[in-house]
C-alpha cells in the first residue's frame, strides 16, 4: 500500500458543493411546466472511482468482482447494483460510482483485492457529476445534442457511450427506459445545463428533486 | 382586393379562408393553401421583380424550386426580413409582407431600366472581369452599387428573434421527394420494418400528384396519396417531413434537410403552450444507411426572342397553377412544346373554360393520346414550328408561330403573329440531378430522353434512384420504379422486402420528344431579341456564344464567363439549354460539353438554420472553476485562457487594469495574495514503471526524485522543442502527480497516452486526468505561512515542510493536499481540495487571510510576477522552435540519462546547436517607464537602411510595480553572449525604444524568498 497515496479527501462533516450547485435546483423543483417532456435530477456528490487494469487477466477481473459483487463489463457496457455502477470507459479503464462518501472504502477494499497486481484507481468524485434525464422528449433532446445514434435498437438500455455534446463532450449511460444519465465533467457543468435548458425548451423541463 | 385571375373553383386552396398580403406596399388577398406566387398571379400582378443585369420587368416562371424570377425580399420589420425566398416556395400567411428583391427603387419604373436599355453593350458577358476588376482599388467602390442594383436581398440588422436547432438523425432508409415515386419507395421501405425518413420540399406531399390529371385506380391521383401517408403514419419507425428540403449530400452517405417548421405560419413563429416560442427551422444532419432519390425533374423552357417578358411561364407551372391552387395566370395561351406530355397545360386550360389560341409543337406529325384528345376538341396545332418570338414590355401581347428546321437551325417562314397573353413553353424534362452530383459525380447523359441522369456517384453515395430522375416518367412505371427503388433500399440495409400492391394507372401513347433546346430566328443570334437562357442570371443565348467565340470552351469557363446557373438558380432552370447552345457553338455534342459541378446548397439556407442553438451564450462551452462564484462576488473581470474563465484581475472601484495589477504585485510581494490555479492540468500516474516513464517524457532526470517531493520539468516534441512544462510531485512510490499548463492538459494526457499505447508498452503505467477533481488555491508571499498556519493542521515548519516538497493534512477542515511549489518567486503554499469542498475552504482563507490583507489576483498579476522572476509561460516565451537551451534552461536537461528520452536527439541536432540561435534575456528599457509592445522586433543597429535585420523580438512585457521599472523578456540572436549590449524596438507607431540586454532573471535572482 505504501506504493500509493491514498487518503480519505472527503470530509465527513462538511457539506460540498455539487458542479451545479450554483445552478439552484433546489429552488426550481416543482416550477417547470406540467408533464414536461423532459425531467432532470442532478444525481450529485456521489463516489466516482477510475479503475484501469487488464480485462484479459482472470486475476484482475476476479479480484474486481470480489471487491465490488460486480462483473467487469465489456465495451459500451454498464453494469449496476443498487446504487454501485461499474461502466466499461475504454479497454482498460472502468468508472466506478458508489453511494456519497464510500468512494474511500471502496477503493481500498479494491486495493486489497488487487494487491500485487498493475492497476490504477483514481478518485475523481470532485471532477463530475451526474444528471439524471427522464420522459419521453429525452431521446429527441440528445438528438439535438450528440451525433451518435440513441434510438433503443442502436442504444439499448445497459449501454454508456463517450460521445461529443454539444460542442463538448460527455458520456451518455441508458439506465433505465426513457431514462438516461449524462455524466458531466465539473468545469464543464454550467455549459451543459445551459445547453440543456434551451435544447428542453420546447418540450418543457422540469428540476426534480 | 378582387383576386381576378381565381377560378371560381378547383384546386386545392381553401377559398373560405383569405389571407391578406402586402406585396411592394400594395395590399391583396390569398388564401389558405396558396403559395405567395400562387396568390400574386391570382391578383394579375405581372411584373415581380426586375433582371440583375438589363432591368427588364419579369414575372412568375415556375411554380417550385426552380423559380429564377419570383425572387423576394421577406418581412415586415426589421428583424425579420429574410432574403432570397423564392415565391413560389413560401406558403401565404395571413399578413405576410414581402418585396421585389431586383428593382431599385421600384419594379414598374426602375431607375436602372435606362442602364439596361444600353445594356446590351454596356454589360456584355464577362462584364465584371472586363470592366470592374480593373483599377482593382475601385472594386469595393463598384461592387456596392452593382450589389445593390443586382439585387441580391439583404440580411437583417436586427438580432432574429427565433430560435433554430440541429438535430441528429439516422435512418435505414433516406427517400427525398414525395411525389409518386418517393411516396412509394417510402411505403416500401416502411413496410420492411426500416427506420424511414420522408422528406419533401413542398407544404404536402405528393409532388406531380398534386396537380396531375392522371388517375389512379381511376380515381383522383390525390386519394392514393391519403392512403399511402395513412398507412405511412402507423409506422412507429418512420418520420414524415414535409417542409423539407435535402440540401446537400455528403460524404459517408451524410445529408442535411432544412425544415422549415413555422415560416407557412407567419414571419417569426408563433407563441406556443405555456408562451413558448417553437423552433422556427431545423437543420437535420441525417446518416442514412441508405438514400432513394426520387426529386423529379425540372421542366426546361425554350429559348426564344423575349421568352422572358412576364406572361411567358413553364407549361407545367401552368398546370400547376389551374390545378393545384385554382388561378388562371392568363386568358388566352399559347403553348409551345416539343414534346408530348406538355399538353397536359391545354387539357387543363380548356378544362378550366379558358381560351388556347394555338398550339406550336416543333415535331413535324405528333400523335400522341393528348396531343390527339386536344386536336380533338378543337385546339390549333400549328406542327414542325415553334414560338420564335414574343412581343410585350410588361405582359406578353402576342406571339409569333413559325415553321422552323431545327437540323440547320433555322427558321423557314415568316410565321403569324398571334394574340395571347400567356405563353407556356416547354422543352422537355430534365432529371435534377444536383443532389446526385453533390460529391463530384458526373451525370450520364441520355439521348433517348434528351437529359442527363444521375451517374454512378463514384461510389461515394449509397443511394437508389427512382421515378422521373432516374429517367423514368410514365406514372404507373414511376410507381413501380419508386416501389422497387425503396425494396432495394431496405434490403441493402439489411431489411427483408414486402411485395405491395401497386395503383393502376392510366395507359396512354406517348411520343418522343424532338431536341430543340434553343428556337432560331430570322436573325442571327446576336442581333435577334435577347433570348434568355437563364432568367436569374440574365444571360442570353447571343451571350453563350460570344462567350465559345472569345475561346471559353470549358463548361467552367463558360459558366463563369457568363454567370450561368450562378446565385439561387444553381443550374435548375437554365442549365442544359446553356449547354445546348454552347455545344452546337462549338459543333460539340451536349455529353461533350459535359456539365458544371453541382454544389451544396440546392436551395438557400438560412444562417439562423446552419448556426441552430450554437449562438449567443452557447457559440461555444466556457469552463468554469469550483470557485467561479467567489470570484465573480469580488469583482473579478475574466480572461478567456483556452475555454477556461480565469480571473483576469480583481480591480477595485476605480482602478483600471494597470493600478488593480500594481496593487495585486504589491501585495504579494509585501504580504500575501490568492490565486485560483484549478485550471492547471493534473494528471493521476501510478505504476511500478512511472518513473521510468517521466524520465522519458520529461527533458530532465526523476530517478532520484523522493516520496514528499515535487520538480519542476519540460517536455519536447521529438524535434527537441519545449511543449509543456510544469510540477510533478511523487506522491509514493508507485505514484505521481503532474501538473501541465492550463491549455496543454489534454494534449500532454493525449501525448503521454500515445507514447505508451504505441511506443513503450511494456512499461506499467496508468493516466487519469484529475483536473477536474482538484481545486487549486495558491498563496503566495512573505505572510502566506503565517495565514496558512492559520487553518491547517499540518506542521509548517520550513525545515520540515521546505520549498519543494508537499504534506498532506486538514486545511479549514476539509483533507488537502499542500505543495510548497512558488511561479511568483515568494513563499507559496499550492492547496489541493477536492473540488466539491474548495468554496468553504477559499471563504475560510479569506476571513482569517483579512488581517493580512489577503489579496485575490488574477492571470495578468501572476504573469507579471512570472515575468519578474524570468519563468518562461509556455507558448508566450516559446512557439515550437525554441529548445531548453534557448530558454537558458540547460539545467533542465537530464544529459547523462540512460535512455534516449523524447527531444533528446531532436536539440542534438546541428541546428539546434548552432550559435547565434534566439536565446532568451531580459530587457531593460533605458527609459524606465517605456513598457516595449509584446511581439515587438528587436534590432541591432537602428541606422541601419530598410528592411532591417531582424534581432529577434519581445515575448513578455509588462511595467513592474515592485521593481519601480518596466520588464520585459525576449528572444534575441546570441543574446545570452550579449548581456550588457544594447538593442533597439522600432514600433509601428514610430517609437524607437532603446533597451539593454540583461539577465531574464529581474527580481530576487538567489530565489532566497521562494525558499524560507
Amino acid at each position: 500500500m505504501t506504493a500509493i497515496n491514498v487518503y480519505n479527501q472527503r470530509p465527513a462533516d462538511i457539506a460540498g458543493q455539487s458542479p451545479l450547485h450554483h445552478a439552484g435546483f433546489e429552488q426550481l423543483i416543482g416550477k417547470g411546466r406540467p408533464n414536461a417532456g423532459v425531467r432532470l435530477r442532478e444525481r450529485k456528490l456521489l463516489g466516482h472511482l477510475t479503475l484501469r487494469g487488464d480485462a484479459k487477466d482472470p486475476a484482475f477481473c476476479g479480484g474486481v468482482h470480489q471487491a465490488l459483487g460486480l462483473e467487469l463489463p465489456v465495451a459500451l457496457g454498464l453494469v449496476a447494483k443498487g446504487e454501485t455502477s461499474l461502466q466499461w470507459m475504454g479497454p482498460d479503464e472502468w468508472l466506478l460510482i458508489v453511494p456519497r462518501g464510500e468512494e474511500y472504502a471502496t477503493e481500498l477494499r479494491l486495493r486489497e483485492a488487487l494487491a500485487g497486481q498493475h492497476i490504477q484507481v483514481v478518485n475523481v468524485s470532485g471532477g463530475q457529476t451526474i444528471l439524471e434525464l427522464k420522459g419521453d422528449k429525452v431521446r429527441d433532446m440528445l438528438m439535438k445534442s450528440t451525433s451518435y445514434d440513441v434510438h433503443p435498437d442502436n442504444f439499448p438500455v445497459g449501454k454508456a457511450v463517450g460521445t461529443v455534446f454539444a460542442k463538448s463532450q460527455l458520456v451518455i449511460r441508458h439506465t433505465a427506459e426513457n431514462t438516461w444519465e449524462l455524466l458531466v465533467r465539473r468545469s464543464f457543468a454550467d455549459y451543459i445545463w445551459l445547453w440543456l435548458q434551451d435544447a428542453c425548451a420546447e418540450y418543457g423541463l422540469a428540476i426534480e428533486a | 382586393m378582387s383576386q381576378v385571375n381565381r377560378l371560381s373553383r378547383g384546386g386545392r386552396v381553401d377559398r373560405s379562408q383569405p389571407l391578406t398580403f402586402t406585396f411592394n406596399g400594395q395590399r391583396y388577398q390569398g388564401f389558405a393553401g396558396d403559395t405567395l406566387a400562387a396568390a400574386l398571379l391570382a391578383n394579375g400582378v405581372d411584373v415581380v421583380g426586375r433582371s440583375f443585369k438589363y432591368s427588364r420587368p419579369r414575372g412568375i416562371v415556375a411554380a417550385g424550386a426552380e423559380e429564377p424570377n419570383a425572387v423576394i425580399q421577406l418581412g415586415s420589420r426589421e428583424a425579420t426580413q429574410v432574403p432570397n425566398v423564392r415565391a413560389t416556395q413560401q406558403a401565404l400567411y395571413d399578413g405576410l409582407v414581402a418585396s421585389s428583391t431586383n428593382g431599385w427603387p421600384n419594379v414598374d419604373t426602375d431607375l436602372m431600366g435606362l442602364v439596361g436599355k444600353v445594356g446590351g453593350q454596356m454589360m456584355p458577358p464577362g462584364f465584371y472581369y472586363k470592366t470592374f476588376m480593373f483599377p482593382q482599388s475601385m472594386w469595393p467602390t463598384y461592387e456596392k452599387y452593382i450589389r445593390k442594383a443586382a439585387g441580391l436581398g439583404r440580411a437583417p440588422t436586427e438580432n432574429d428573434p427565433d430560435s433554430y436547432d440541429l438535430i441528429n438523425r439516422h435512418c435505414d432508409v433516406l427517400v427525398i421527394g414525395a411525389g409518386p415515386a418517393g411516396l412509394a419507395a417510402a411505403l416500401a421501405a416502411a413496410r420492411s420494418g426500416a427506420r424511414v425518413i420522408l422528406a419533401d420540399e413542398q407544404e404536402e406531399f405528393g409532388g406531380s400528384l398534386l396537380d396531375t390529371r392522371e388517375t389512379l385506380n381511376g380515381k383522383p391521383a390525390a386519394e392514393w396519396i391519403e392512403q399511402v401517408l395513412a398507412e405511412l403514419k402507423t409506422f412507429p419507425e418512420v418520420l414524415l417531413l414535409p417542409r423539407a428540403t435535402v440540401n446537400g449530400y455528403h460524404d459517408h452517405n451524410f445529408l442535411t434537410i432544412h425544415e422549415r417548421c413555422t415560416d407557412h405560419l407567419g414571419e417569426t413563429a408563433p407563441l406556443g403552450a405555456f408562451a413558448h416560442k417553437p423552433v422556427r427551422q431545423r437543420l437535420h444532419r441525417v446518416r442514412a444507411k441508405r438514400v432513394v432519390l426520387a426529386v423529379g425533374a425540372h421542366e426546361r423552357p425554350l429559348v426564344f426572342a423575349n421568352n422572358d417578358v412576364p406572361g411567358n411561364m413553364l407549361a407545367g407551372a401552368v398546370s400547376t397553377y389551374v390545378r393545384r391552387y385554382g388561378v388562371a395566370p392568363g386568358k388566352q395561351l399559347v403553348l409551345a412544346t416539343n414534346n408530348d406530355y406538355a399538353y397536359r397545360t391545354v387539357l387543363d386550360w380548356l378544362d378550366a373554360g379558358l381560351q388556347v389560341v394555338a398550339v406550336a409543337d416543333a415535331r413535324s406529325n405528333p400523335r400522341g393520346a393528348w396531343v390527339e384528345e386536344a386536336r380533338s376538341r378543337g385546339v390549333r396545332i400549328l406542327t414542325g414550328s415553334s414560338v420564335v418570338e414574343v412581343r410585350g414590355s410588361k405582359r406578353v401581347k402576342a406571339a409569333r408561330i413559325a415553321a422552323i428546321d431545327t437540323r440547320s437551325h433555322r427558321v423557314t417562314s415568316p410565321g403569324e403573329w398571334l394574340e395571347c397573353d400567356l405563353v407556356a413553353s416547354s422543352g422537355g424534362y430534365s432529371p435534377v440531378v444536383h443532389l446526385a452530383s453533390h460529391l463530384g459525380g458526373k451525370p450520364t447523359w441520355r439521348e433517348d430522353i434528351l437529359a442527363f441522369v444521375p451517374g454512378d456517384g463514384l461510389g461515394l453515395q449509397a443511394r437508389v434512384c427512382a421515378g422521373a430522375v432516374n429517367g423514368v416518367f410514365a406514372l404507373g412505371t414511376v410507381i413501380a420504379d419508386g416501389y422497387s427503388a425503396g425494396s432495394k433500399a431496405a434490403t441493402d440495409a439489411g431489411f427483408k422486402a414486402v411485395n405491395g400492391k401497386l395503383p393502376r394507372a392510366e395507359e396512354r401513347r406517348e411520343e418522343a420528344t424532338l431536341a430543340l433546346f434553343h428556337v432560331p430566328h430570322d436573325k442571327p443570334t446576336a442581333r435577334a431579341p435577347k433570348q434568355f437562357v437563364d432568367l436569374q442570371n440574365d444571360v442570353t443565348a447571343a451571350g453563350i456564344e460570344l462567350a465559345t467565340r472569345e475561346g471559353f470552351e470549358s463548361v467552367e469557363h463558360v459558366k463563369r464567363y457568363t454567370a450561368l446557373g450562378f446565385g439561387t438558380d444553381q443550374g435548375k432552370l437554365g442549365n442544359i439549354n446553356g449547354l445546348a447552345i454552347a455545344a452546337r457553338s462549338l459543333g460539340i455534342s451536349i455529353p461533350q460539353m459535359g456539365t458544371t459541378m453541382f454544389r451544396p446548397n440546392y436551395t438557400p439556407v438560412s444562417f439562423g438554420a446552419i448556426a441552430g442553438r450554437n449562438c449567443g451564450p452557447l457559440f461555444d462551452a466556457k469552463r468554469f472553476t469550483a470557485l467561479h462564484a467567489w470570484h465573480v462576488k469580488n469583482g473579478a473581470l475574466f480572461e478567456d485562457v483556452g475555454q477556461w474563465k480565469r480571473p483576469w484581475y480583481f480591480p477595485k472601484p476605480g482602478e483600471d487594469l494597470h493600478s488593480a495589477v500594481a496593487r495585486e504585485c504589491l501585495a504579494v510581494r509585501s504580504s500575501v495574495g490568492l490565486l485560483d490555479a484549478s485550471t492547471l492540468g493534473k494528471i493521476d500516474i501510478q505504476g511500478p514503471d512511472a518513473r521510468e516513464f517521466l524520465n522519458r517524457v520529461y527533458t530532465n532526470a526523476w530517478t532520484k526524485l523522493d516520496v514528499g517531493k515535487a520538480r519542476y520539468g519540460l517536455m519536447c516534441k521529438e524535434d527537441g522543442m519545449v511543449f509543456d512544462d510544469g510540477v510533478t510531485a511523487c506522491l509514493a512510490d508507485n505514484h505521481f502527480l503532474m501538473t501541465t499548463t492550463t491549455g496543454g492538459a489534454a494534449r500532454v494526457l493525449q501525448w503521454l497516452e500515445l507514447y505508451h499505447q504505441t511506443e513503450w508498452p511494456e512499461l506499467k503505467v496508468y493516466f487519469t486526468s484529475v483536473t477536474d477533481h482538484w481545486a487549486t488555491l495558491t498563496l503566495s508571499g512573505p505572510n502566506s505561512r503565517k495565514l496558512l498556519a492559520e487553518v491547517t493542521d499540518i506542521d509548517l515548519d520550513k525545515d520540515r515542510f521546505p520549498f519543494m516538497t508537499w504534506q498532506e493534512g486538514k486545511v479549514a477542515g476539509v483533507p488537502a493536499r499542500v505543495f510548497r511549489i512558488s511561479f511568483t518567486g515568494e513563499l507559496s503554499y499550492e492547496v489541493n481540495i477536492q473540488a466539491d469542498y474548495a468554496m468553504g475552504v477559499l471563504e475560510k482563507l479569506a476571513e482569517a487571510g483579512k488581517k493580512y490583507n489577503l489579496t485575490p489576483y488574477g492571470t495578468e498579476t501572476m504573469h507579471v510576477l512570472r515575468a519578474e522572476k524570468g519563468f518562461i509561460i509556455v507558448g508566450q516565451e516559446t512557439d515550437s522552435t525554441v529548445t531548453p537551451d534557448d530558454l537558458n534552461m540547460g539545467w533542465c536537461v537530464g544529459r547523462t540519462k540512460p535512455f534516449s528520452w523524447i527531444g533528446w536527439r531532436g536539440m542534438n541536432r546541428e541546428d539546434a546547436r548552432r550559435e547565434g540561435r534566439k536565446q532568451l534575456v531580459g530587457l531593460r528599457t533605458v527609459d524606465p517607464n517605456q513598457v516595449l509592445p509584446e511581439g515587438t522586433q528587436l534590432v541591432f543597429d537602428p541606422k541601419q537602411p530598410k528592411p532591417m535585420q531582424m534581432a529577434g523580438h519581445v515575448t513578455s512585457s509588462y511595467q513592474s510595480a515592485s521593481l519601480g521599472h518596466s520588464v520585459a523578456l525576449a528572444l534575441v540572436k546570441g543574446g545570452l553572449s550579449k548581456l550588457g549590449q544594447k538593442v533597439y524596438a522600432p514600433c509601428r507607431d514610430g517609437r524607437l525604444i532603446e533597451a539593454e540586454i540583461v539577465s531574464s532573471v529581474f527580481y530576487d535572482p538567489k530565489g532566497d524568498r521562494q525558499n524560507i
